[in-house]
């Protein structure tokens, strides 16, 4: 089967400093993995080459079989990858109504519209034409896991989603990325939070040196050996 | 007294639509744009060229659609690259821009003054509480209201201007949910420039159009700007009405410091909002 999104070799850089050295990552249709690594290690940029932020200076990306050439930031919006950013990134000049619609630029057909949005998270239709950044932090979480659907995308990315939130919501957005998961999307899932990542995901790659050091399946690896590894 | 409030309110229209192509073009490139003086003065000879063969509304649609042309084209070639520069290097290179197009202007259309008719329907007075009032002031007040009004709904409520304000505040979150953020940096400059041809032409009967007139009104656009707040509608709607006002009133009360009160008036803003009358600190 064709993979959905697949990196080979991939290397990229900010400026002069080169952080990945020829990462290989393969996702599904549909397929949860999990993407591990320790801080700084370069997990966020694997999503900033994707995004154009960070500069691909080798390997090869493709979706769906087909090689992406030449990207631009919203190259991967275009073809069906949505991203919920690290940080959330919720635009604080736009309301929260806004910052959904603006994913609804590119007019993807799905079944994620405004008012499906609203319906997974009521808390977000209440609140509509109040700036975003005036949300709680898992509110805000919301917010970008609801404004990357409305790109009803086909990889959903998720970098750090449970970064700073407090444990019952991590709990809650947990139950929520399951859920997705449920309608056919594939995720790659970026997380420290472990509980979390074997909740969601079927398969897991670690990052170390810029390239991907170990990768399996979730069932057949424990916690501790998946902790080694990261660590590693 | 009413008189001179409506011709402060005149100047303070063409001042606040000339700036709202400032702080639209540098609320999204960061680019303090020291030719936009140039492209209002450009506007305002084109218009004039037109106009003098087809009339004046040929000569208003003719420095609107050039005036954008040569913001895109500007976008493309200098302002791209300046984003994210320090803002040194984007004074230099705009200010040399603002001496081409002054030295462009000069050896098509000459070093003289040159002096546009308003059109013969909006020629003639108005008798306002018993005072005659010239119709075109009352056009160009009209006109500003229209334009800006079109930009703040367009920003406001329409789809692309959403995607401005986005890219205004994060470019790279506006790509990632979709919006082709390489096409929004021409068209904002393309509508920055517009706005300047546009008051140009509107301006040219009612000041008179010579090779300095870009740089004379850039100084109190800038003004405008930095009491406004770098970057604020709001703010920068103030200033310019108040503005207009000081001009208004100053030339009549205090004529011999009339020159320097928009400076004063900023000053004295400064001392006590350092971040303009509606700017965010940093
Ligand atoms: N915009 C940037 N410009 C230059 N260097 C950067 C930039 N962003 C990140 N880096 C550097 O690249 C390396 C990898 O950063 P990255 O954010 O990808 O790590 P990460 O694995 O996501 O870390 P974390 O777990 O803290 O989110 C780090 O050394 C970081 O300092
Ligand atoms: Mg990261």
């Amino acid at each position: 089967m064709t993979a959905l999104l697949e990196l080979e070799r991939v290397e990229a850089r900010y400026g002069a400093a080169r952080i990945l050295n020829g990462v290989d990552l393969a996702i599904a249709p549909g397929e949860r993995v999990a993407l591990l690594g320790r801080n700084g290690v370069g997990k966020t940029t694997v999503v900033n080459t994707l995004l154009a932020t960070a500069v691909k200076c080798g390997g090869e990306i493709r979706v769906r079989g087909e090689r992406i050439d030449r990207l631009a930031g919203h190259t991967a919006a275009t073809l069906g990858i949505a991203v919920v950013p690290q940080g959330r990134k919720i635009l604080p000049n736009l309301s929260i109504q806004e910052n959904l619609k603006l994913a609804a630029a590119l007019r993807r057909k799905g079944p994620w519209t405004l008012d499906a949005v609203y319906g997974l998270f009521p808390i977000l239709r209440e609140r509509r034409h109040t700036p975003g950044t005036a949300l709680s932090g898992g509110q805000q979480q919301m917010l970008a896991i609801g404004r990357a659907l409305m790109l009803n995308p086909e990889l959903l990315i998720l970098d750090e989603p449970s970064e700073g939130l407090a444990p019952v919501i991590v709990d809650e957005l947990g139950v929520i990325l399951r859920d997705l998961a449920a309608t056919g999307v594939a995720i790659l899932l970026i997380e420290q939070h472990l509980r979390l990542v074997r909740d969601i995901a079927e398969r897991y790659a670690v990052l170390s040196k810029g390239a991907v050091s170990a990768a399996g399946r979730m069932a057949e690896v424990d916690q501790e050996q998946l902790q080694s590894s990261i660590m590693h | 007294m009413l008189i001179n409030a409506l011709n402060g309110l005149v100047y303070g229209s063409l001042l606040f639509v000339l700036s709202a192509g400032l702080v639209l073009v540098y609320g999204l490139r960061r680019v303090v744009n020291f030719a936009h003086g140039a492209l209002y003065m450009l506007g305002a000879y084109i218009g004039w060229s037109v106009a003098t063969l087809y009339g004046f509304a040929a000569g208003v649609v003719a420095a609107g659609v050039a005036l954008a042309a040569v913001g895109v084209v500007l976008d493309l070639v200098l302002f791209r690259r300046l984003a994210g520069r320090q803002p040194l290097i984007t004074v230099i290179v705009t200010f040399g821009v603002l001496l081409i197009l002054e030295d462009v202007v000069r050896s098509v259309w000459g070093t003289g003054n040159r002096a546009l008719d308003p059109p013969a329907a909006l020629d003639g007075v108005v008798e306002i509480f018993g005072a005659p009032f010239p119709v075109y002031r009352l056009f160009i007040v009209a006109a500003s209201a229209a334009m800006a009004g079109g930009l703040a709904a367009w920003l406001r409520w329409g789809r692309t201007g959403l995607f401005v304000r986005a890219a205004s505040h994060d470019a790279s979150v506006a790509a990632m949910c979709g919006v082709r953020t390489a096409a929004i940096g021409p068209m904002v400059v393309g509508l920055g420039a517009a706005f300047a041809g546009l008051s140009g032409i509107v301006a040219a009967p009612f000041l008179s159009i010579h090779p300095s007139m870009g740089s004379e009104i850039l100084v109190l656009s800038f003004v405008v700007s930095v009491i406004g707040g770098l970057g604020s509608f709001a703010g920068a709607f103030v200033a310019a009405m108040l503005l207009g006002q000081v001009q208004s009133f100053g030339t009549v009360l205090l004529p011999e410091l009339a020159a320097l009160l928009p400076f004063l008036l900023m000053a004295g803003v400064l001392i006590f909002r350092p971040q303009g009358i509606a700017g965010t600190k940093g």
